[in-house]
């Protein structure tokens, strides 16, 4: 899938993160703010590849603020951006969990 | 028993209302449910007046130019609420009691959602210094900050970053790198003899076009005017404007100035982010400006520039301001505004002899007031 | 049989609530993906819930996980199953059911659902809300209308609307409860109660929870944390009840061991539905101890 729109998904609070996912052509980038991103950031960073991956995302700019989510908040979260972001969210439900 | 849960939604008109209801946390467990609503000020005016009450007691003027708010109630009373005018956040305040609490966060989170809905993903706010910390926590990042006055901040951490990083490649070597940014509304002779002066005195010189598109001509019809004027400059290289520069964002009086509303015009802020971001991302190390005889606004914002630009203000380099006096015709310094008064007047003799043929010939061609009918 | 007393409501858009309620260890945990969720966030609560259910945290905690779906009718009530299907939720909640019809399709839907993502078809359970005067009036045949059913629950809000009345002391809700609680008896499986709304109203929600209880109700559902002791302690035996219900059950396993076809305690023959509520009473004193 490609993303041809901004999106936006998640929230600030606490245990959520807020993902913002914008068209980038030939690259990912993530760049991932997070209150435990000491011990915690190649994980999130890690989930999140995982998921793009999964959903054939090869090119985006995701921007992230975490606010110390589990990871399967982080899964949903992305996957959500992911889905407002393209035009024909085709994703199975095999690929999401 | 239906609708007791958290979050309820069901639309009543345009307006949206989602209950943020009793929350785990004990503190707001102890408290009546919260609703959180969007208002349109100008449809809704016993809401609006809600506000500007609610923003009183918080020591926060209600803006004008608001166009929506995402607003909090406990039981009837208002305890939160923010504002969108375009792409800033204004009017963000919460009740002294529920400070130190979630709830600015759910507040922040609403507002983003908001004004993504309306097209907006990039946000711009302003605050006092002592708030940056709790906006930090909101998921803003601080652009520039006036000590103990005022700080903006964007709503991502790469927002400048990626700004200054497209710049970089545009850098140009040598000593002495100059920098102009101009409305040119419209370009003039005067714009003309500015950007030769300043690139005479330097190896290299950028210039923007100020992109924010509230000016009488259109940023299409001045960066194209500009483009043309500047094009046989040597050493030159024109840029498109950016939020990060002279814009509603980073200056929002300069854009009221027709308005009268130039007494609280904010420059510091502007002028850091360029002297901080854009000057070194460039290697700017001169700006230049035409001395400004007719407009108070542009008239503060020189006079403010020494002091932004070239004061102890800073930890990044300082910026050289070079002001150069105005070319004349008929011993009047040429300006942007004597035309666009002429140009109310329909006085295209006198503009004639301001503008270059190509301004002219764009002002003439699509900018002429409408004459009344003399049958 | 298990016991579900408390049925905790969470909001399937709340990451925070989703990533900790397990911790209060209610019988039952209800992520709602209908009221409790605004238009804006019905994708993303979705998909919170999908990720939820297949925590280990909710899949090994012992705790029944039930996701209120959003009805059939709308957009959102299909994707709604799909997901909470395939991420094996133990119960499906239809809200607003009006007649056996309804639950028929949820079945349907479900079934099929099961045997495209390879689940052991049957295994996915059913309640249905009742929430409306149809509802009450059709309680028998939606309470027998699938084997699936483990219980049916009286949603108060749209119920009170629909009969033209408003929550009060619960005199408006005597039919309803009365209706919904045969038919569950009826079609053996459980009955669940509205909630509870006022969550700092302790001695108004207890009172509720005593009246629930002497009618018959197996429980309630929730919508705080806090309400979960409150109730457990409640449904809680007295130990002088299970004192007698040791008796009893003591009585009918030595009655059994001998071979006995008759039962007796004190001289008194005791037939099977009080030795089989002395168990339910042994088995809620097992899980929250005696009334405090």
């Amino acid at each position: 899938m490609k993303i041809v729109r901004e999106a936006l998904a998640g929230t600030l609070e606490s245990s959520d993160l807020m993902v913002r996912i914008a068209p980038r052509e030939g690259e990912l980038a993530i760049v991932l703010q997070s209150e435990v991103i000491h011990q915690f950031g190649p994980q999130i960073e890690a989930v999140v590849r995982g998921c793009l991956a999964k959903l054939g995302i090869a090119e985006a700019l995701v921007v992230i603020e975490d606010k110390g989510a589990l990871d399967c908040v982080i899964a949903a979260r992305v996957q959500t951006a992911v889905s407002r972001a393209v035009d024909a969210w085709t994703a199975d439900w095999s690929v999401l969990s | 028993m239906r609708g007791a849960p958290v979050r309820h939604e069901r639309s009543i008109g345009s307006r949206r209302r989602v209950r943020v209801g009793p929350l785990f946390r004990k503190s707001i467990q102890m408290t009546a449910e919260l609703q959180s609503y969007t208002i349109d000020p100008v449809q809704e005016p016993a809401e609006r007046e809600d506000v500007r009450r609610f923003l009183a007691v918080c020591g926060l003027d209600y803006e004008a130019g608001v166009q929506a708010f995402v607003v909090f109630r406990r039981g009837n009373a208002l305890v939160a609420c923010a504002g969108l005018e375009k792409n800033i956040v204004k009017c963000a305040a919460i009740a002294p009691d529920l400070r130190g609490e979630s709830l600015g966060l759910t507040l922040l989170t609403e507002v983003s959602h908001l004004a993504h809905e309306r097209g907006h993903s990039h946000l711009f706010l302003y605050t006092k210094p002592d708030c940056v910390e709790f906006f930090r926590a909101c998921g803003f990042y601080l652009l520039a900050e006036v000590p103990d006055l005022v700080a903006l901040m964007e709503n991502t951490p790469i927002g400048i970053r990626t700004y200054c990083d497209r710049l970089k490649r545009l850098r140009q070597p040598g000593a002495t790198i100059g920098a102009i940014v101009m409305n040119a509304n419209p370009f003039t002779r005067g714009h003309r003899y500015l950007v030769e002066r300043a690139a005479a005195a330097c190896d290299w010189l950028h210039v923007f076009v100020v992109a924010e598109d509230v000016s009488l001509i259109s940023y299409r019809d001045r960066y194209a005017l500009v483009s043309a004027g500047i094009a046989d400059v040597p050493h030159t290289t024109l840029h498109h404007g950016s939020e990060y520069m002279v814009s509603r964002a980073t200056f929002s009086a300069y854009f009221l100035k027709e308005k009268g509303l130039v007494e609280n015009c904010c420059t510091a802020i502007d002028l850091l982010i360029f002297r901080n971001h854009i000057a070194p991302a460039l290697g700017i190390t001169h700006r230049f400006v035409g001395t400004e005889p007719f407009c108070p606004t542009t008239f503060k914002y020189n006079a403010d520039m020494r002091e932004w630009l070239m004061g102890d203000v800073s930890p990044a380099p300082t910026v050289e301001m070079v002001e150069i006096a105005r070319t004349e015709c008929e011993e009047v310094p040429i300006s942007a505004s004597e035309v666009r008064r002429l140009l109310a007047a329909d006085d295209f003799a006198h503009i004639r002899r301001l503008v270059p043929p190509a301004t002219l010939q764009l002002l003439e061609a699509k900018y002429r007031a409408p004459r009344i009918s003399a049958a | 049989m298990k016991l579900r007393r408390s049925m905790l409501f969470l909001p399937g858009s709340n990451a925070a609530m989703l990533s900790t309620a397990f911790v209060y260890k209610p019988d039952s945990i209800m992520f709602d993906l209908e009221d409790a969720v605004s238009l804006r966030e019905k994708d993303s609560a979705r998909l919170l819930v999908f990720h939820a259910l297949r925590m280990p945290a909710y899949r090994d905690s012992g705790i029944e996980t039930v996701v209120r779906i959003n009805p059939l009718s709308t957009p959102f009530g299909m994707k709604d199953l799909e997901a909470v299907v395939r991420a094996g939720v133990e119960v499906v909640r239809l809200p607003k059911t009006d007649t056996a019809d309804d639950v028929h399709a949820l079945e349907a839907e479900v079934e099929r659902i099961e045997r495209e993502c390879g689940r052991e078809v049957g295994s996915t359970r059913l309640m249905a809300a009742i929430e409306s005067a149809s509802g009450v009036v059709n309680a028998v045949a939606i309470a027998t209308a699938s084997k699936r059913l483990i219980g049916i629950a009286l949603a108060g809000f749209d119920y009170v609307m629909d009969m033209q009345t408003e929550r009060g002391d619960g005199t408006e809700l005597f039919y309803a409860r009365c209706a919904v609680l045969h038919a569950a008896r009826f079609a053996k499986i459980d009955a669940f109660d509205v909630v509870f709304s006022d969550v700092n109203d302790d001695d108004g929600f207890l009172k509720e929870v005593d009246l629930i209880r002497r009618l018959g109700f197996n429980g309630k559902s929730l919508i705080n944390p806090r309400q979960i002791d409150l109730l457990h302690n409640a449904f809680a035996p007295t130990q002088e009840e299970v004192d007698y219900s040791r008796r009893v059950v003591a009585a009918a396993e030595q009655g059994e061991k001998q071979g006995l076809g008759v039962v007796s305690l004190n001289g008194k023959m005791i037939d099977a539905p009080v030795i089989e509520h002395a168990r339910v009473v042994l088995r809620r004193a097992e899980a929250s101890g005696v009334r405090q």
